[in-house]
Parts: structure tokens; sequence; C-alpha cells
């Protein structure tokens, strides 16, 4: 998935030259080859995050195409107010990219782990999210990304968990994508690197519909409403807290247009409290398969179909 | 406007009216229009002294009469703060510290597609508590931002009072020389002067951005304004306002020809 951003970053600056890339002193490797072929579309403006969505701004109010590179827990978390009054108050083109999203820093601590920041980005106007799962999603959601002149912030949680797509995708806005159908009482609707996990849940209730949400702003009302009407339960998984993501905002829509019982997986409104493993930390917050499996089974006895 | 509109934050505005008087009549490239791609850049970081800004659109002809009456009623487009939104107006900038940063985007900007435009940008000595300012300061200078000014208007106080009792930012010339700026610092309202220092700073070879140290007076020409930071809040009545237009209007000068 890393490598599908690289190339799609590669290719936008290549195809215009007005696609400049920021970063606050993050992504060693990352763009080793972005910066030996456009060095001069490789901006490294230093540890100081506030500036640096400041300039972006105004970088996109002079008719550039800034993509903001930082860990997801600086930005949009530190900057929420830059990004709020410096860049969505007027609809700029700046596209942020959220790097290890979720608890990939595992090892390192709540300061480099975001479990908040789609609350956070979700209720600021002219805001779009993408959450790709995907080599696939990732590829189609920069294409996208860049044909949209909008305010975007691109998800990027943990990345090796492989293909949950077969084939190539092209995205529209605010649509779900399916993975698996089903005409069983379950459907999940997951995002990220949650979707893979979906897939393996699945199995174990035969007819599950599995659906990946890439997008958790906007998301296209009636294609949710059709994913989840056939079925009794829908289940949203997400390496996000469970208030404010895309748990939330299929409770928003689903309540409202299609009322029915909502399990919502993800960060039980927690801090990582143990340093370990990613799948070590993943299951401490009740996100690997068994305590998924549990968690799906406790909600299903309090709503039989 | 602050009469009509029952507003505060006017004496915030006197003090940055002879900064903004000198950069529109003498400096300020412009087109006829306030979104004319090539223009320089006005930008005003400490947004809290907006109404200055108001009166210049309005001389400008960007602002009607009707809507500088209608200033803080309901409905109407002039906030109390700086807004975007505003034709002539290139930041939200309300909250401090964001102004800067957008500006220093728009001058690297400008550089990279050689253009010859310049960003004015304009902040508040209590603004430079932000720690946000500091860092766009060092951005300024490292990618050598040669057609960036900012003008400090130093006017030593701030909210809840003086800012050499609040968080000192005093020794403020030395601060952005030390951070690779060309400094000095002028009396903020002698137009002849501030006219003098911007002219030979933008034609300057210095090879980084500029800063001029405006030493200004909050609630200037007013004498019941000046040195009293209540004016940061209050709002004129029938009387203070009727006395503050006769005191104006007396020392009234015509100032710098454009």
């Amino acid at each position: 998935m890393r490598t599908a951003f690289s190339n799609a970053l590669v290719a936008a600056a290549k195809a215009d030259e007005r696609v400049l890339l920021i970063t606050g002193d993050h992504g060693y490797a990352l763009f080793d080859e972005f910066r030996h072929l456009f060095p001069k579309q490789y901006i490294n403006v230093g540890i100081a995050e506030q500036n640096m969505v400041g300039v972006a701004a105004g970088l996109a109010k002079s008719g550039f195409r800034p993509v903001v590179y930082a860990l997801s827990a600086f930005s949009p978390i530190r900057v929420l107010e830059q990004i709020k009054l410096d860049v969505c108050c007027d609809e700029l083109p700046v596209l942020f990219i959220g790097d290890g999203a979720g608890v990939v820093y595992s090892t390192l601590g709540v300061s480099h782990q975001s479990t908040e920041d789609v609350a956070a980005l979700r209720a600021l106007p002219h805001m779009r999210i993408l959450s790709p799962a995907d080599s696939h999603e990732m590829k189609a959601a920069m294409e996208l990304a860049f044909q949209t002149p909008a305010p975007i912030y691109m998800r990027m949680g943990k990345s090796d968990l492989g293909p949950v797509h077969h084939a190539p995708l092209k995205l529209e806005w605010g649509q779900l994508l399916p993975i698996d159908p089903g005409d069983g009482p379950l459907v999940f609707v997951a995002t990220g690197s949650l979707v893979n996990l979906a897939v393996k849940l699945a199995k174990d209730w035969p007819g599950t519909a599995v659906w990946s949400a890439p997008f958790l702003k906007p998301i296209d009302m009636d294609s949710l409403v059709n994913a989840c009407s056939r079925h009794r339960i829908v289940v949203t998984l997400e390496e996000h807290n469970i208030f404010g993501g895309l748990g939330g905002a299929v409770a928003e829509i689903i309540s409202q247009e299609h009322p029915m019982p909502i399990c919502r997986l993800g960060v039980p409104d927690r801090f990582s409290r143990f340093c370990g493993s990613y799948s070590y930390l993943m299951r401490e917050h009740g996100l690997d398969l068994d305590s998924a499996r549990s968690q799906i089974h406790a909600f299903i006895k309090k709503h039989p179909f | 406007m602050a009469y009509h509109g029952s507003t505060v934050h006017i004496a915030c505005s006197f003090s940055l009216v002879e900064i903004l008087a000198v950069l529109y009549r003498r400096h300020l490239k412009l087109g006829s229009e306030p979104n004319y791609p090539d223009r320089d850049y006005l930008i005003l970081s400490k947004g809290h002294g907006v109404m200055a800004q108001y009166a210049c659109l309005r001389e400008m002809g960007w602002l009607s009469e009707d809507q500088i009456r209608a200033y803080y009623s309901d409905g109407t487009e002039l906030k109390g703060l700086a807004d975007a939104s505003v034709p002539g107006l290139e930041v939200n900038s309300g909250s401090l510290g964001h102004g800067l940063a957008v500006g220093a985007g728009l001058a690297y900007g400008a550089l990279r597609r050689g253009t010859s435009q310049k960003v004015y940008a304009i902040l508040g000595d209590g603004e430079c508590n932000e720690g946000s300012i500091w860092e766009s300061l060092l951005f300024a200078a490292h990618f050598r931002l040669t057609n960036l000014l900012v003008i400090v208007d130093v006017n030593g106080y701030q909210a809840m009072g003086l800012t050499s009792e609040i968080m000192n930012t005093d020794s403020l010339e030395e601060k952005f020389a030390a951070f690779g700026f060309e400094a000095r610092t002028v009396d903020g309202h002698n137009e002849v002067l501030l006219d003098q220092a911007i002219t030979e700073l933008v034609q300057s070879s210095f090879p980084g951005p500029r800063a001029i140290i405006a030493r200004t007076v909050k609630g200037k020409g007013v004498s019941f304004m000046e040195g009293s930071n209540i004016w940061h809040y209050s709002r004129l009545t029938e009387k203070n306002y009727q006395a503050a237009l006769a005191e104006l209007s007396a020392n009234a000068a015509p100032g710098l020809r454009p």
C-alpha cells in the first residue's frame, strides 16, 4: 500500500509541477524516489507543524497543489486549528497524508498513535476523508484526491496486511465497495486496516456481507442504506475510537434512514497503556479475531435476529 | 464603525492606521479587483485591528458605505475579526499566530513562480506570544523569503494589560535579527519614517526576509484611549464618540500622497 502511495505521488508530481510535497521532517526512505526525481517539488519545513499547514495554505492560495505529509498523530491533531481556519475555511486544495494512523507505532506509545483523527476532522466543513484498505484502494484514492481541488485527509494506517480487492478500482466520492456478498442477518462495514479482519470474521457467520468504506466523509447515504437494508445487524470495524469515526458516521445515517442495531467495533475510548507489537496492541484493545468475534456474539445475544 | 456597531477592539485598530495608510498609498501593488492574481499581499495577522483595514478597503472602493454602516449587525459580511471571505482580506486571522505562516507560504509561492509580488505581514507584539510565529520566522529566514516584509505593531499591550508584564516580547529587533531578518525599529505613527523604512528594506539587497518593529500607541489619536487598555473591550457612548471624533478631526493631517 505504501508503494502504491509513493507511486501515485510520483505520478502526480510528474504530471503536474504544481504538486509540492511538504513534510515536517518525516518520511525517511518513503520519499527517496520522489526526492531523487523531483528535488524542487520536495520541501522539508522542519519540525514545525503549525507553520507547515499555514505555508501549505499560502501555497494553495497561490495556485500550487500541496501534499502535506505527517504522522496522523501530529497532523491533524496538533494543527487542527490551522486546518480549520487556514485550509478548510477557504476551501483550499491541500491534501493531508496522515501516516501511521491507528496504533501502527505500537511500541512508541500514545504520542505516536492516533485514534481520534477522524473524529476531529469529520466536524470540519469542506473536509473530505479517505481511508484506503489496500493498494488498490490507495491507488484509486490518490487519483481521486488529485482530481478533487478541496481539503482532503488521506488516512494511511497499517499497510502490510495484503489486498482485499483482486483488481484495480475506480472510486467515486462517498461510495462503499463490496468485498463479500451475502444475504445473511449480518453486514460488516469496515475501513482501512480492519477490512482484512472483517473478511476473516465473516467466515464465522455464513451469508455475512462485507463492505469496505474507503470514504469516511462524505459517505453516500443511499450506498450505505442499500448495503445495510437487507440485513438485521450492522457491524462497523475501524482502528479508531468507537466515538466519531466510521461507527459514528454509520450510526448517524442508519439511525435516521433505516434504523437497525449497530455494533461498533473499534478502540473502546481508551489510550494504549502498554508497549508491544502491533498484534499485541490490537488484541489489547479488543480488535483481534477472537475478541472481535466474542464482542459480536455478545451483541447478537442482546439483539437476536 | 465602532460606534454604530457598538463594538470592541477600537484601540488596537488605531495603533496601525499609519502603517496601513503608508502601505495602501505608497507600496501595495494591487489590481483593480481584490482578487487580481499577481497582487501584493497584505496579511493582517493581528486580525483584531481589522476595523482599520475595513476603512482602507472602503477607500479602495471595495467595500460600500452601507457595508461599513452595517458592521456588526445581523446577517452582514463584516465580522469583528479578519476573515478571508471579505474582498481585500487575505486570511482568517481572528485566532492569533496564523497569518504569518500563510503569508510565508504566499511569499514562497511567489518566489517559486518567479513573480515580483511582495508580502507584507502585520503582526501584533502580543501576537508574538504565539509559538507558531517563531516557527514561521525560522521558515522565512531558512527559505530566504526576500519578498516578505513583517511589520510588528508594537503597541505595548495585549488583551489583559501591558505586554511587558504579561509575556515580555521586548528587544524584538534583536530577536528578528537573530532569526535572520534585516530588522529595524521606527516610529509607527510617523508616515515619513515608515515610508522611508519600508522603501529601504524592500529595495535592500539583503538575502533574506525583512522586518520593521513599529513603535505605536494603542488608541493613538484619542487621548482618553491612549495608554488605557479598557479600550480593547469598551464600547463608545454617544458622548465619548463625539469627543473622540472632535479630537481626531482637530488633529487630522492629510498624510502622505499616494
